[in-house]
């Protein structure tokens, strides 16, 4: 599994879809993003990042149920894949091994 | 609280079909919690950022088609289409009578157009297949300004062409193109008389496209006996064997071999030769023919300039040519026709083309159209009249979803199909119709089968056609509010429509407006018809001079007389049905110089024209050269020569002839007898002695006997004296009847398309009729419970349609009036428009349009109102 094939905005998402699921769709997903980080994120870019995610075969979707505040469309429901979650392990044993072997002193502040 | 709603639009247009709900669904609900969090204007601005996160391609590419395998992409949505015309056709299947009245209609209007357009298409295309049509010209004369105006002549003196390609480097050829009949042409013992020809020069080939079938086109005509023919001159002279190098005789005189065979002219040209002669033998012919005077206006000339050559600057420089040639400067200056007027644009006023057939073509072009336009106006009527039936179906379609376009472009499918069925129709009908349509107005119109402009024109045809019948129905049903449809109101409002009633109004003026002209074309044809001719056609027949007539002449008429067969013979000028030979310029005592140049008609007689022709003398005597002998040069005035003149004592007034330096003695007056058209005023002649030339001789037969006897016992005489040729004569009564053939025609092509309006028009108010009957079938039922008669029911059910046949009457009376005032202003002899024409129109109209509705409502008002109440 090469790396490069997930951008550091896609595992966020990737996380995010994994913290929310069963419900995770691009509007609760940005909300939990923005609270997360304090920065504005639009719903195009998640959802543009979810599309790519599919593609990969991280996430799969299922349209939802309408609701009154959508003008009654319904929503795209996103859970996570076997092998997207293979993958998010993945990510975080690298960062893991990475983070066991810093010397303490050298991360200075926080 | 809403998202702004420009986004809204501007994100629906954007994002993919496929993603739309979604992200549409997203945007919504974020700005709904980003409102409440944020307040309304703050969540707006967010929104727009947050559109602007949907910019990427990711969002906005369509969904590609996956294929299945042997699936091909269709271009556009055919099942729709398909789907159209499955209902269209259920549709015409479904009301089989409105169908009927609908195709009929439209197919009778569009072969109507379709037979208008061809005899258009040949009028306009007339010599438009010369390949150097923007360089050849005709020279015309144009008499000086004396009296006010300023004639133009079409034929101009036979040198002046030469004179004209020596001078002037922009000539690149000139024809001149005399034409003749009267040669007998003889091809072993086979002999024919009358066929038309041609005497021009080498270079007539090379301007007018005429291609050769056998021979080339260069160096025709260059020797004194070379003749080119027609392939159907060709098939006649020689049936299936080649032409080429054959020899014709002349009048058993001269041998010419055939160098070219010519395919057969187009119906659409000027010209109508058979065989063309090379100028040098009419040159050889000699006197009589050749004729090198600078001031005989005999042959019409024609020029080809090189190319790029001005004609305005050149038309400038050979103004005065005759002037400088003849040497003086009172005869007329020259101006140069072009081709692309000659055929349309051939009447002149002081020398500038003022129109000829292009206000036929203009009439005839507007009455295709209308003719058209109210055959789309049946079909536009009987589908709106028919949208109560249709309406359910529409509003169930557009609860169902379909949107207006699609509605539309059903509609249109239904016009489309109809007009294709009327289009196959209407072509059968122009074919079969054709051939009497030919005849009866006298052309050679063809369909042009294997043309593949005539086709894509007929294709273009019935687009155009569906367009015009189906666009308002299509928009006008399509409108219908779903809601609407379900209610009473719906009704209510139906019956109130009127543009379907200015429509009919408009189809019954177009009707009652040929309707009057045709009635005032043919009074004004009686009228002249029953104009007093001053002379007796009857039994009276013309035999031209050909072969030997002219030389035994005496002989013939003694032996004529003395046969019994004839009362009285006289050789003359030209027929007396024909328009005379004018010329200008005769003096007189007591003359006035604005009357010089009126134009006087020359006529002549060797002796008794009085009695041959049952003229009226007031005067004097007849000219008899036989018991006069000075009489060669005395002559005979008709009273509006006198008129002219001036004459108190016309009797042995001298009259002279300056050109020729000739002196006549006036011995007698006729009473104005028809000179030319009967339509014009009569002109002043003058009747020459025998002093004069002669081309015919008119024979007064014997009405003791019947006509085949005395023709009998006449082609005897003829056949002794003039054993060569066939004998060939004219009846004068034909010739004279013949004069009125152009009027007939448009009385004929007037008549037959106000029957075509009408018919068309009273489809319509028939199909009307049935719908409105349908609808008021309760009420009619109600009236009757209440007493009404059948003929209170029949009035009240007609009385709207006999309004707008009034309405139509009214708008068509002064349309009329105007038109055929201007109509009448061409005929010097004319009748004035009374009121009774338009009464007879009109009551026509009434009567046919009541006639048409009768059918429904007295069916209708027969009805048992048992039937049409017990259902509710």
């Amino acid at each position: 599994m090469r790396r490069s094939d997930l951008g550091e905005f896609e595992e966020v998402v990737l996380l995010t879809v994994a913290v929310l699921v069963p419900t995770a769709y691009s509007v609760v997903i940005a909300d939990e993003l923005e609270q997360e980080t304090g920065q504005t994120v639009s719903t195009g870019a998640v959802h543009a990042a979810l599309q790519r995610l599919e593609q990969k075969g991280y996430v799969t979707s299922t349209l939802g149920a309408a609701t009154a505040e959508r003008g009654g469309r319904r929503k795209r429901l996103f859970t996570v894949t076997a092998l997207g979650g293979r993958v998010l392990q993945e990510v975080r044993s690298v960062r893991n091994r990475l983070w066991d072997r810093i010397v303490p002193q050298t991360i200075l502040g926080s | 609280m809403t998202p702004p709603r420009f986004a809204d639009r501007l994100l629906n247009w954007l994002v993919a079909p496929h993603l739309r709900e979604e992200v549409l669904g997203d945007m919504h609900e974020r700005f709904q919690m980003q409102a409440n969090r944020l307040g309304a204007s703050q969540a707006r601005r967010r929104y727009w950022r947050d559109l602007l996160a949907y910019l990427r391609p990711a969002f906005i590419r369509r969904k590609p088609t996956v294929r299945r395998f042997g699936e091909f992409p269709n271009p556009t949505n055919t099942a729709m289409i398909r789907n159209h015309f499955k209902i269209a056709f259920r549709n015409l299947i479904g009301g089989k009578s409105f169908s009927a009245i609908n195709i009929s209609g439209l197919a009778v209007g569009m072969a109507g157009a379709v037979l208008i357009s061809l005899w258009l298409y040949n009028e306009i295309s007339f010599d438009r297949f010369h390949a150097h049509k923007d360089r050849l010209f005709q020279v015309y004369g144009l008499t000086g300004d004396i009296s006010g105006e300023r004639i133009a002549i079409s034929t101009t003196s036979q040198p002046l062409g030469p004179a004209l390609e020596k001078d002037y480097p922009e000539v690149e050829a000139i024809t001149r193109v005399r034409e003749i009949d009267k040669f007998l042409i003889r091809v072993n013992e086979k002999s024919f008389s009358g066929i038309e020809g041609a005497f021009v020069d080498a270079a007539f080939l090379n301007m007018f496209s005429f291609p050769l079938v056998e021979g080339t086109t260069h160096q025709q005509l260059t020797t004194v006996s070379s003749i080119v023919i027609t392939e159907k001159l060709a098939k006649k002279l020689f049936g299936d064997a080649p032409a080429l190098g054959k020899s014709i005789q002349l009048d058993s005189v001269d041998h010419f071999v055939v160098t070219g065979v010519l395919k057969d002219l187009p119906p659409n040209t000027r010209f109508s030769f058979e065989y063309l002669l090379p100028w040098a033998y009419l040159k050889k012919l000699g006197t009589g023919w050749s004729n090198d005077d600078w001031l005989s206006n005999n042959t019409p000339t024609y020029v080809l300039l090189k190319p790029n050559t001005d004609p305005a600057v050149f038309g400038g420089k050979i103004k005065d040519m005759t002037w400088r040639y003849a040497g003086r400067k009172d005869v007329w200056t020259h101006f140069l026709h072009p081709l692309s007027q000659w055929h349309l644009y051939s009447e002149f006023e002081n020398g500038k083309p003022v129109g000829g057939r292009i206000e036929t073509v203009r009439v005839f072009g507007l009455i295709a159209a209308f003719i058209l336009l109210i055959a789309c106006i049946n079909f536009m009527n009987l589908s709106t009249a028919r949208s109560e039936k249709r309406a359910k179906e529409i509003g169930i379609r557009k609860v169902a979803g379909a949107g207006r376009g699609l509605l539309i472009s059903q509609f249109m499918a239904e016009a489309v199909l109809t007009t294709c069925l009327a289009g196959a129709v209407a072509m059968l009908v122009v074919y079969l119709a054709l051939p009497p349509f030919n005849s009866l107005i006298g052309t050679q119109l063809s369909l042009p089968v294997s043309s593949v402009s005539f086709w894509l024109a007929v294709v273009g045809f019935i687009i155009l056609t569906s367009l015009l019948a189906g666009s308002y129905p299509a928009f006008y049903l399509s409108s219908f509010q779903p809601v609407g449809i379900f209610t009473k109101q719906f009704r209510k409002a139906q019956l109130g429509l009127s543009p379907r009633k200015g429509l009919v109004v408009l189809q019954f003026t177009f009707a009652i407006v040929l309707v009057i002209a045709t009635i005032i074309v043919r009074d004004q044809i009686i009228f002249a018809q029953e104009r007093d001719k001053g002379y007796a056609n009857n039994q009276l027949i013309r035999v031209d001079f050909v072969g030997d007539i002219e030389k035994r002449y005496s002989p013939i008429k003694q032996e004529l007389i003395r046969s019994g067969a004839a009362v009285a013979v006289t050789k003359t000028l030209t027929g007396l049905a024909h328009d005379g030979w004018r010329t200008w310029g005769l003096r007189w005592p007591g003359e006035n110089p604005k009357d010089t140049n009126t134009a006087i008609t020359l006529f002549s007689t060797d002796a008794h024209l009085v009695r041959t022709a049952g003229m009226k003398l007031i005067a004097g005597r007849d000219i008899d050269s036989q018991t006069y002998p000075s009489d060669s040069f005395a002559v005979v005035l008709n009273e509006t020569a006198v008129k002219l003149m001036g004459f108190k004592k016309p009797i042995g007034q001298i009259i002279t002839q300056p050109h020729d330096g000739l002196t006549w003695r006036v011995v007698g007056v006729v009473k104005d007898y028809i000179v030319g058209s009967p339509y014009e005023a009569i002109p002043p002649v003058v009747i020459q002695g025998p002093g004069a030339g002669f081309t015919t001789m008119h024979i007064k037969c014997n009405p003791a006997h019947s006509t085949a006897e005395n023709l009998a016992r006449v082609e005897e005489v003829f056949k002794k004296y003039n054993p060569a040729y066939p004998f060939d004569y004219h009846f004068v009564d034909q010739e004279y009847a013949a004069q009125f053939d152009n009027e007939q025609r448009t009385k004929t092509l007037a008549g037959l398309f106000a029957a075509l309006a009408i018919f068309i028009s009273c489809l319509g108010l028939f199909g009307l009729t049935s719908f409105t009957v349908e609808q008021a079938r309760k009420e009619i039922g109600i009236r009757k419970v209440l007493g009404a008669t059948v003929g209170q029911i029949v009035a009240f059910l007609s009385k709207d349609f006999l309004t707008l046949v009034g309405i139509a009457l009214l708008i068509a009376i002064p349309i009329t009036w105007y038109a055929m005032n201007q109509w009448l202003q061409d005929f010097t002899y004319r009748i004035g428009i009374s009121w009774w024409v338009f009464a007879t129109a009109g009551l026509l109209a009434v009567f046919i349009a009541l006639l048409t509705v009768s059918f429904h409502t007295v069916k209708a008002a027969l009805m048992n109102p048992v039937k049409s109440l017990r259902s509710e």
